[in-house]
């Protein structure tokens, strides 16, 4: 974890609202594991005051990839920054999904939840059988569909609201079956809150699962006690420093 | 060479530059960011006798230049907040200043004399200004009496200097300051967070569960830099001035109108080594307007 200035090389737009950021940034990408997030400041004044939460989508020293949608002014202010910019962030931040070797590993993606994903893709899918479920509203929503075969994923289940691309539905329309078909051990999960909640119902206690929260931060390195959510015991946690990968049953919905 | 010493009276602090308690976590935080020793000192975030949840989500909204917070003081309890200072103290040798915090006078005396017989603590800070403990933002600091009697009371049972932490959410912050001086008081920090609102245009409620919230940030500085202005013409105790602190030229600016030294706060959620690049900017404008010592600035301002 560090204050760093990253050099943008390139923020391309992969969907209507959706672009995908490589920066330069070498101390960064190279402690970046999959599950950690990077701080980003929308500019170099005060106005908007807070840097913003995002999941790190790749990390190849001395890169890191940022894939994001603009729903707010911080973001679009991002969202309007050119090859060249300097970025302030802080990095990487969070803890990471669980080390794995020989396991069958299920990734099931809602939305922007690809992001740290992408990423697990990547790294587990040499020493693991690794399949993925990946979900959205649209067939165009589904962003990085076109990146993921690559990343020798050995079967991608999609699933559209609309039904516009893949199945019609929702990710876990099919969960019980393709955790029984592939004989998962791990799943790795990333998506909105009520995507998360509802995994706990289609996920039957034979696999271990792993979420990975999205939170409003205000610093993201544990200090403002901003970004909390409830666990089971009663108490609350911070997604930042404690999460943002958590045990699925851990989280009081 | 410039002179950034600070004498307070009871302590010398080595520089200006404070970072406030709620924006520093329990300092060791931030020592994988740098060397705690640059700082004049550090203040805790804030503590009760027991171990408090905190406030339910949402506890943040952005404002322009600014942020709202409800956290609600969050953390551990004064038992065992001990461990972690011994461990910081271990680490750092800047003066390490707890935040005392209560729901009642008694519970504000017993944890302040909690931490009185600790070595390493060199100052208590009580907080009678934390808008986010009871309904409607209220607290012993919008009253002149009620200041009066929890500063005496406390002071006549703890023996570590007192710096006793003022609201801006009253009409005259000088007749709140003097009566704290009055009570006994070693020092004022001021001020605390301004109460602010922020609205669901939709469902037409409170963002807040507490409906009001504290609002800190760039967008105070120049209330807050009116209000240790007003406070230092008043007291003849030092005022640590509090309130959107971003550059070196802010410090400077608080130590013109009359602050001894000064806390910084929001920024360093933003930038973890915010502290020390002010102090770096601090140091390089007192060389441009050829400041030798912050003596020869502090209180200076003509009218």
């Amino acid at each position: 974890m560090q204050e760093a200035a990253g050099r943008l090389v390139s923020n391309t737009k992969i969907g209507k609202d959706a672009r995908v950021m490589k920066i330069l940034c070498d101390a960064v990408a190279r402690e970046s594991e999959p599950g950690h997030f990077v701080m980003i400041a929308p500019t170099g004044a005060y106005d908007p005051l807070l840097k913003r939460p995002f999941g790190i989508m790749d990390a190849d020293p001395p890169y890191i990839w940022v894939y994001y949608q603009i729903v707010g002014r911080g973001t679009r202010l991002i969202g309007e920054k050119r090859r060249g910019d300097t970025l302030s962030l802080i990095g990487p931040l969070g803890n990471r999904f669980p080390e794995r070797e020989r396991s069958t590993i299920l990734l099931i993606a809602g939305g922007r939840g690809i992001a740290p994903l992408h990423f697990a893709a990547k790294r587990y899918a040499e020493k693991n059988k690794v399949y993925l479920v990946y979900g959205a509203a649209t067939g165009d929503d589904l962003h990085l569909g076109e990146r993921l075969p690559r990343l020798g994923i050995a079967k991608i289940y999609e699933y559209t609201e609309d039904g516009s691309r893949g199945s019609r539905g929702n990710v876990c329309l099919d969960l019980p079956r393709i955790v029984a078909t592939h004989g998962i051990r791990d799943t790795f999960s990333c998506g909105p809150d009520a995507m998360l909640q509802a995994l706990a119902g289609h996920l039957d206690g034979k696999t271990e699962n792993f979420i990975s929260c999205e939170a409003i931060m205000g610093c993201g390195f544990g200090i403002c006690h901003s970004c909390i959510i409830k666990t089971v015991t009663g108490e609350y946690k911070k997604v930042c420093t404690d999460g943002p990968v958590f045990r699925l049953e851990e989280i009081a919905w | 060479m410039v002179n950034l010493s600070v004498d307070l009276g009871f302590i010398t602090l080595k520089n200006p530059i404070i970072p406030a308690s709620g924006t520093f976590g329990y300092g060791e935080e931030f020592s994988e960011f740098f060397n705690l020793d640059q700082l004049g000192g550090l203040v805790l975030k804030g503590i009760f006798l027991n171990a408090r949840n905190g406030n339910p989500s949402p506890r943040l909204s952005e404002t322009p230049a600014g942020l709202l917070n409800s956290i609600g003081l969050a953390g551990p309890g004064a038992e065992a907040l001990k461990p972690v200072i011994h461990r910081l103290a271990r680490m750092t040798s800047t003066p390490i200043i707890v935040n005392v915090c209560g729901e009642t006078d008694e519970e504000y005396l017993q944890v302040a004399r909690c931490f009185d017989d600790m070595p390493e603590v060199k100052i208590l800070e009580l907080n009678i200004s934390c808008p986010n403990v009871a309904a409607g933002g209220r607290c012993p600091a919008q009253s002149d009496s009620h200041t009066y009697r929890l500063v005496s009371q406390v002071k006549q049972r703890i023996r570590t200097p007192l710096m006793v932490k003022l609201s801006p959410n009253v009409a005259d912050i000088t007749s709140v300051a003097k009566a704290a001086e009055e009570a006994g008081a070693d020092s004022l920090s001021l001020v605390n967070t301004f109460l602010g609102l922020a609205v669901d245009l939709r469902r037409r409620r409170p963002v807040f569960h507490n409906v009001v919230a504290g609002l800190s940030g760039p967008a105070i500085k120049p209330l807050a830099l009116r209000m240790v202005w007003e406070v230092a013409q008043t007291v003849s105790i030092p005022v640590i001035g509090i309130g959107g602190i971003c550059s070196g030229k802010d410090v400077l600016e608080y130590i013109l109108v009359g602050a001894s030294a000064v806390q910084t706060g929001t920024i360093n959620l933003v930038e973890p080594g915010a502290s020390l690049r002010i102090l770096r900017e601090m140091k390089d404008e007192m060389h441009r307007l050829g400041i030798g010592a912050l003596d020869q600035l502090r209180g200076t301002l003509s009218s």
